[in-house]
């Protein structure tokens, strides 16, 4: 029997899945690691723990699920999260810790040149808003304010570049999620030249460009025989987990969009052609050729919710937060839609898109002495939902979105579910597995094997189930509120300036 | 209730208690200068305020102390009122000396009934948190009994002293972990548990004492941190010590022996097994491996 391995290096976990090549689940696990935030606006993690991680999780699921069933392992097939940085020197090793997707540290120079007339161009070029979060504007901060690093620095790897290397020698990018590095020309699929030379660098400074369907190599020999994995398992490069989750989710056609929310959100939609547009709210991401996954992401996500139930909910039982949770849904769910009026702005971590402001925060509105303690519980997710909402009228300016597909721990609780299902009017459906971005890699390996003869073929064989129906009733009043909340966020600008000037003095 | 004083050495109820220095109840009705300058001692100090508002300076930091609330300050602490004056009010005070309270554990002293572990638990949570001032009402109760037994002498007394001493202990290591962890967000407890652990990574950790730490009873901790890192507690501590290792390797000025010790291996060769059982690699191979690239 045969199987395939997929390793998604995420946010704050590794995640890694054993499927048979009917796309059945044989055996999953996961192992964490940690964000380190040793300055106000860094977020980095350790490189070697991510490695010793997923290699300590690999070796547990081929020993404890795959091995024991005589599992023939046909290829291990990776996906990282977007923007990552990692310097390494001429011996391989990291010079510090990697840099992750939510490090702010390139604040000033991302404004800087966001404003200037080549930032405008950059965009043009390589798809990726001009923000902190790019590796360009984050290798540009290295060179401005840490240049003893730059200067020994062999190359700039993303996490699963160093992670490919570790395993097999070879340093290599996929265009994929190189496309997501503020430096990769998404027409060209070569270097941008000007986007390299703003950052200081040349293109030897950077990891092989290869496309996603490429071998790196074989597993190093001491791996090979640790792991008990033959020299035929075939590794393969893989995409983004943005982009595999969209592929995931099934989305491939005219007329869809997929909304992810964990932690934090995005909606996304697949096209041939680059969605441009004049005020640079979206990205574009290539999956393959002519393929881009154009989309908008948000900060305000699960976290918010979050937030709010580890200050508002009660904790019976220590550390229960998903009881909590459950709690606070069933109190929302008895509040009338709309929250009898009072709105929430959800923009506690700052927001990317559709307003792309770090300086946005959070504001409870309309509040009247009727309002109780669930009118805040449903405001909230509510709140949350607009933001979502809104990124996906953004994109309404560029393509139509017929049906709507959900992934996500937070955008798949059913009641979520359902509201965004009436704020959009449109009929959604939710993944049957909750791994997009695994099934994705899958989808990847079985086309590469043959399988299937294209990606969007492969997309069409995802097991959608759950339509959840707009409810028109619901959408009128939510359009009504909706309103109100899209006012009162562009009002709030200059508000939202001088609250967040007067938090950064104290 | 009054006000009493006993002094080790002059009070003939702390005969049988060498380790008690000082212990007493006082009710301050005037404010004086120069009442409570700065000193510094071996010795554990503990304070529980049972009327007033008293303003004090420990070990550098300013705290406000109300009724119900304990300090404890732990040998060489520095400790004084502000303007070294004692406010007025009512409080209790007991000063012991411990056996031994340093970065490699703590042994309250032969009269104690705690075992060996649980007290180096408690003496790893009184000098990981620094939380100098608990909300501890319920040692005024302690603190009274303590008094009572004391005073009175009935059958059983030693016992129940060292006894009650031993309580007073427990109740601030779990008040301690408690006040610390707001039992709402595993993974910021986490967060802390970890940076504790990178911080002490040569020490033996056990569960018990990484589950104490953050207030957990040992089932419950092992079940959560499997849920939320995907590796049971030791696993997961193996997966910090590897990786801190590697690090230590790719610098190449350290011997393999001390990068084991270093990063809490028994020895070399528990390193080299553990190691290469993960990577594939000794240590050594490892280190090599990193050779200039092409």
């Amino acid at each position: 029997m045969e199987c395939i391995i997929t390793i998604e290096l995420g946010t704050n976990a590794v995640r890694i899945f054993a499927f048979d090549l009917s796309g059945n689940i044989i055996g999953s696990m996961k192992g964490s690691y940690p964000t380190f935030h040793t300055e106000p606006d860094y977020s980095e993690q350790d490189p070697e723990q991510i490695f010793i991680t997923m290699l300590y999780v690999l070796k547990n699921l081929l020993t404890e699920k795959i091995h024991p069933q005589k599992y023939k392992v046909v290829s291990i097939c990776f996906s990282a999260s977007m923007h990552s940085v990692l310097a390494i020197d001429d011996h391989g090793v990291p010079l510090g810790n990697v840099i992750t997707w939510a490090d702010n540290r390139g604040k000033v120079e991302a404004q800087e040149l966001k404003k200037s007339g080549l930032g405008k161009i950059l965009y043009d070029n390589t798809g990726t808003p001009i923000h902190p979060m790019s590796p360009l504007v984050k290798i540009t901060w290295m060179k401005n304010h840490d240049q003893e690093r730059f200067n020994q620095t062999y190359k700039f790897l993303s996490i699963k570049s160093y992670i490919i290397q570790q395993l097999t020698g070879e340093y290599f990018i996929d265009y994929s999620l190189a496309s997501a590095t503020g430096l990769l020309n998404i027409q060209t699929i070569q270097w941008e030249p000007e986007a390299l030379a703003y950052a200081g660098i040349t293109a030897d400074k950077l990891p092989e460009l290869a496309p996603v369907f490429h071998s790196p190599g074989k597993l190093r020999k001491e791996y090979q025989k640790s792991l008990k994995l033959s020299s035929s398992t075939k590794l393969i490069l893989g995409s983004s987990d943005g982009c595999m989750a969209t592929l995931g989710a099934g989305v491939w056609s005219d007329g869809k969009a997929t909304i992810t929310i964990e932690d934090s959100g995005a909606v996304r939609v697949v096209g041939k052609e680059v969605l441009r547009d004049e005020k640079q709210r979206f990205f574009n991401y290539l999956l393959t050729e002519n393929c881009y996954v154009s989309g908008g992401p948000t900060n305000n996500g699960g976290v918010v919710f979050d937030w709010f139930a580890k200050q508002f909910g009660d904790f019976r039982i220590p550390y229960e937060i998903e009881y909590t949770m459950d709690n606070l849904v069933n109190e929302a769910s008895k509040v009338a839609v709309g929250s009898d009026g009072l709105l929430f702005l959800p923009y506690l971590l700052g927001e990317r898109a559709p307003i792309w402001n770090a300086n946005a925060r959070g504001s409870y509105f309309g509040l009247n002495i009727k309002h109780e303690r669930q009118h805040f519980i449903r405001a909230t997710i509510e709140g949350i939902l607009y933001e979502i909402y809104s990124i996906g009228k953004t994109l309404e300016e560029h393509r139509s979105i017929k049906t709507l597909s959900v992934n996500g721990s937070f955008a798949s609780i059913p009641f979520c579910t359902q509201m965004i299902a009436d704020m959009y009017n449109k009929p959604v459906t939710v993944n049957k597995h909750s791994d997009s971005a695994s099934r994705g890699s899958f989808l990847m390996s079985a086309t590469d094997m043959g399988k299937y003869a294209t990606l969007e073929e492969a997309s069409r064989t995802v097991a959608l189930t759950d339509t959840y129906t707009a409810d028109p009733g619901h959408h009128q009043t939510y359009q009504k509120y909706f309103d109100v909340f899209e006012r009162l966020t562009n009002k709030l600008a200059d508000e939202f300036e001088a609250i967040a000037n007067l938090q950064q003095k104290h | 209730m009054n006000q009493f004083i006993l002094q080790q050495g002059h009070a003939r109820e702390l005969h049988a208690f060498p380790h008690i220095l000082e212990f007493a109840l006082k009710k301050n009705n005037s404010i004086q200068l120069n009442s409570l300058h700065a000193t510094s001692t071996d010795s554990v100090r503990i304070y529980s305020i049972v009327d007033g508002k008293f303003e004090w300076v420990i070990g550098e930091q300013n705290h406000i102390l109300y009724p119900g609330d304990l300090a404890v300050i732990l040998p060489g602490q520095t400790f004084r009122g502000e303007k070294d004056i004692l406010n007025i009010g009512t409080l209790s005070w007991i000063h012991l000396r411990l056996e031994k309270i340093d970065a490699t554990g703590m042994s309250l002293g032969k009269w104690s009934y705690l075992s060996r572990t649980e007290c180096l638990t408690i003496g790893k949570i009184l000098l990981l948190n620094l939380t100098t001032v608990l909300k501890l009402k319920e040692c005024q109760g302690i603190l009274t009994t303590l008094r009572q037994e004391l005073m009175n002498q009935e059958i059983g007394f030693t016992t129940r002293v060292n006894q009650l001493i031993d309580e007073l202990f427990i109740s601030i290591a779990r008040q301690s972990t408690r006040q610390n962890n707001s039992q709402r967000d595993f993974p910021q407890t986490f967060m802390k548990l970890e940076q504790t652990l990178r911080q002490n990574l040569a020490h033996q950790w056990t569960v018990e004492e990484m589950a104490a730490l953050i207030g957990l009873g040992t089932t419950t901790f092992t079940e959560k941190v499997k849920n939320y890192t995907g590796f049971s507690p030791l696993n997961y501590l193996i997966n910090i010590r590897i990786s801190e290792a590697i690090k230590l390797l790719n610098r190449q000025d350290e011997n393999v022996t001390d990068i084991a010790l270093g990063t809490g291996f028994y020895s070399s060769q528990h390193f080299s097994t553990t190691f290469k059982k993960l990577t594939g690699y000794t240590p050594s191979e490892f280190r090599k491996r990193n050779l200039p690239s092409k």
